[in-house]
């Protein structure tokens, strides 16, 4: 039960890929052409980023809905220091900025929430505020493009897979790899799932939710990045990726509650969004739907997910809630 | 058993130790040593400072004044994985499981990095430890599918696995019968002969002078004194802890009238893993259900309840009684008091009015608003009646005592005029010797109301002062009863050991 509840967001987050590309290649030969697969994977970037980043800030348990803010902040922030007359040695210095950006937010959400104690719904609702005023001050109207050089680096390409993609590819393997296959990984999903606990047998709870918020805000800023390279100019206007990454995580198998996700599944669940918002306007369909079916499809997913626990917990009712305090002799518990 | 003399070398000496929060002072210049193999036992009523005590010694509080020192090394900072570090173990009350993970995943995260084997042999390795300390769990289930005495013998394994020079046990029985505690002395004293010096914190006397070379004893944040637990004796101890020699632990029991009519019936009720059971239970009656964990006792007492759903048929009061769900046993007048205060009964973080009157709240409305005064008044009788002690009705009931909370919870069948029968699990589990008393005379009133009720516990003694009658079951079944001038701690032992010895023969 417990491995089926693993594999089944992958499992279902695959399949509709898959279901939902040959549907649409079925009906729209535009679809299946290299030009489109390489912009629906370059589009995809900046969730999946983003989305990767937030699964880790779920897997302790916390949110951070400041996400989308801080892309917009990088964003504004990359078309001061990215402008297209600077040089290669100015313009690492201005990535570093950005990214600088990203690891300062970090290091401000981790605080409110370990050391200040606000819950991190509320912190991060604050610095979304914060970030959202400061780059309405910077570029209160869409100004100065980002510099071209940087957007073909970022978007460059082996056929039509940008090497990005490979790179996040590898990074979400390379996660889940450590999530479930090392010590350190574990210690996460521990405090992700009872931090009490978890600070009793010694670990360092404290250290790896500061950690988790920082990798949150820093992947946000390099999601930052290839949103800039999409845009191409300061824009205080990005996207909802707030409540689209924490949707992505949910879908890839995330719990709200803590300890439970999969960096594969999110990416995958973010892959599946942005091919839901490729593919209408094939058909020319208007974006409100999917919006629709985006929350439809996460009402669905959520029921899914918790269906063995519904199941179990149905089942205890009847036949025993005190099951919990009674001698588990010879009773196979892993069922 | 090795007698430790005074030459071992001490593995934890807390030295002058005083902590306060805020106006409450909970430990005053307080000095407490622990040799490597001995039994060091720390008892004394909840409130006293023992868990003050214990957080200090295992880093999660900081002391005012005074030193801690851990395998001769001296603390310096306000930290749980130093303590580790210098060497000490210890096992919670409330356990240190993540529940969701594995009994494979949670023995490897309480382990020190230098003893974990690589990620990829933690099952094997897992499967190993648990074979070493005779627990027979699978490495491959969750703890939150275990049992509470599997989960209370895991966190003490748990602890000795990270080979602790020190290791502190805190109330590490109380989810356990007599032959679980019987398993895991044995285990402490191994270990102790191994040269482990052992703290061991426990309500339960008789155990405590049954393991323990020393005690202390601690009243009201002051050391009362380090004895030889061979020259002491429960009524000595309970004396230091209460400061006051203990008259009459339990209520008088009003032999003389008993011509009253049978309240349950119960005939041929069975459910998962007990059953069937055939019962009477007079009005007025205290019955006490004895056994060794998990032969059905929780079981029975739930299905009366209507948490778990049985087959045959009970009758209350001469009508059949619905067991269907909780609610409908309720409106048949059958309260249950969980065993699991926090959670069940409780909600730990309202207050102890809100706690009390929540679920009789309307009775306090008027078109449409409570009034407070009223409730206040309620409130304040119940508090009064049942000796909750506390500092103001409006406090959080998870800041109280174990035993205050557990009498907050037992406010219950006294707020319902309409009660018939109470079930009572564990009614003094985690509760001091004072609160219990106060437990006790609460429960017998309610008995002499003409209530019937049913306790069970895992507490010989207690079983044999408070109750009428003891059956026991086992397997599921009872197995004897006994009543009048036969009952007493030792038989009901017994017939707890001696239904065992039935079952091993089946």
């Amino acid at each position: 039960m417990k491995a089926l509840r693993g594999w089944l967001p992958l499992g279902l987050m695959t399949t509709l890929i898959v279901a939902l590309g040959a549907y649409a290649a079925q009906h729209q030969s535009a679809f299946l052409t290299r030009y489109n697969l390489g912009n629906l994977l370059l589009s995809a970037l900046p969730l999946a980023l983003v989305a990767i980043g937030q699964t880790n800030a779920l897997l302790v348990g916390g949110f951070d809905i400041s996400v989308a803010a801080l892309m917009t902040m990088c964003v504004v922030t990359a078309s001061f220091t990215l402008q297209p007359d600077k040089s290669w040695p100015v313009l690492l210095a201005g990535a570093l900025a950005v990214a600088g950006v990203g690891f300062a937010t970090g290091v401000f959400n981790a605080t409110l929430i370990r050391v200040l104690r606000l819950p991190s719904i509320i912190a991060t609702l604050g610095t979304l505020s914060i970030l959202e005023g400061a780059s309405l001050l910077l570029r209160d109207h869409p100004e100065g493009f980002i510099n071209p050089n940087v957007i073909d680096a970022l978007n460059t390409s082996v056929s039509f897979v940008p090497y990005a993609f490979i790179g996040v590819v590898v990074l979400a393997v390379v996660g889940d790899l450590w999530l479930y296959r090392t010590r350190t990984g574990l210690a996460m999903r521990a405090v992700g799932l009872d931090e009490t606990s978890s600070r009793r047998v010694g670990i360092a709870t404290g250290r790896t939710v500061f950690l988790a918020f920082i990798i949150c805000s820093l992947m946000a800023s390099v999601a930052g990045f290839y949103s800039a390279a999409q845009v191409q100019i300061g824009s205080p206007i990005i996207g909802n990726y707030a409540l689209e990454s924490i949707a992505a995580a949910v879908l890839g198998g995330a719990s709200l509650a803590g300890g439970r996700g999969s960096f594969v599944g999110t990416l995958l669940a973010a892959l599946f969004l942005t091919e839901i918002d490729n593919v209408l306007p094939l058909f020319q369909q208007p974006t409100e739907y999917a919006q629709m079916t985006i929350g439809g499809l996460i009402l669905l997913a959520l029921v899914l997910y918790q269906a063995p626990e519904l199941i179990a917990r149905f089942r205890s009712t009847w036949v025993g809630v005190g099951r919990l305090r009674a001698q588990a002799e010879g009773e196979a518990p892993a069922a | 058993m090795s007698i430790p003399g005074p030459g071992n070398p001490v593995v934890l000496s807390l030295g002058g130790v005083s902590k306060a929060f805020g106006a409450v002072q909970a430990l005053r210049d307080v000095s407490f040593d622990c040799r490597a193999g001995e039994v060091h036992a720390l008892v004394g009523e909840n409130g006293s400072g023992k868990s003050t005590l214990l957080g200090i010694a295992s880093g999660f509080l900081a002391p005012d004044a005074g030193t801690v020192e851990i395998g001769g090394r001296r603390r310096r900072r306000r930290s749980p994985a130093e303590a580790r570090r210098f060497g000490l173990g210890i096992a919670y009350q409330t356990y240190s499981h993540v529940l969701d993970l594995t009994v494979a995943e949670n023995l490897y995260l309480a382990v020190p990095k230098d003893v974990q084997p690589p990620r990829h042999r933690m099952e094997k390795w897992a499967a190993a430890r648990l074979e070493e300390f005779k627990l027979e769990l699978l490495a491959t289930a969750a703890v939150g599918t275990l049992s509470l005495v599997q989960r209370q013998l895991l966190e003490v394994v748990k602890a000795l696995l990270a080979n602790p020079k020190v290791l502190l046990l805190d109330e590490p029985t109380t989810a356990l019968g007599p032959p679980e505690v019987e398993q895991l002395h044995k285990l402490v004293l191994e270990r102790s002969r191994g040269g482990v010096g052992i703290v061991y914190v426990s309500h339960r006397l008789p155990e405590v002078l049954g393991i323990a070379d020393r005690v202390t004893v601690l009243r009201d944040g002051v050391s009362q004194g380090t004895f030889d637990s061979a020259a002491m004796s429960e009524e000595s101890l309970v004396a230091l802890m209460i400061g006051r020699p203990l008259q009459l632990a339990f209520p008088e029991r009003d032999e003389t009238a008993r011509p009253a009519d049978v309240l349950l019936a119960v005939s041929g009720l069975q459910g998962d893993r007990f059953g069937p059971i055939d019962l009477e239970v007079k009005k007025g009656e205290i019955l006490g259900l004895a056994g060794a964990e998990g032969n059905g006792q929780v079981q029975f007492l739930r299905a009366l309840a209507g948490v778990e759903r049985p087959s045959g048929t009970a009758s209350c009061n001469g009508h059949a009684l619905n067991t269907k769900s909780p609610l409908s046993a309720l409106r048949a007048g059958v309260v249950l008091l969980s065993g699991d205060r926090a959670g069940e009964s409780l909600f730990p973080v309202l207050s102890v009015r809100a706690n009390i009157t929540l679920q009789v709240l309307r009775r306090f409305e008027h078109w449409g608003l409570l009034r407070r005064r009223q409730e206040r008044r309620t409130v304040d009788e119940l508090v009064r009646r049942l000796r909750i002690r506390m500092a103001s009705v409006e406090q959080p009931v998870q800041s109280l005592s174990g035993g205050n909370q557990q009498k907050v919870s037992l406010t219950r069948p006294f707020l319902r005029g309409d009660v018939k029968l109470i079930l009572a699990e564990e009614p003094t589990q985690g509760v001091d010797v004072g609160a219990r008393f106060d437990i006790y005379e609460a429960l017998r009133a309610k008995a002499d109301e003409g209530v019937a009720i049913i306790v069970k516990s895992s507490d010989p003694l207690e079983l044999a002062g408070l109750c009428d009658r003891v059956v026991v079951m086992s397997r599921g079944k009872i197995v004897d009863e006994i009543h009048g001038a036969e009952l007493g701690e030792r038989r009901i032992v017994e017939a707890i050991v001696g239904s065992r010895v039935t079952r091993e023969k089946l």
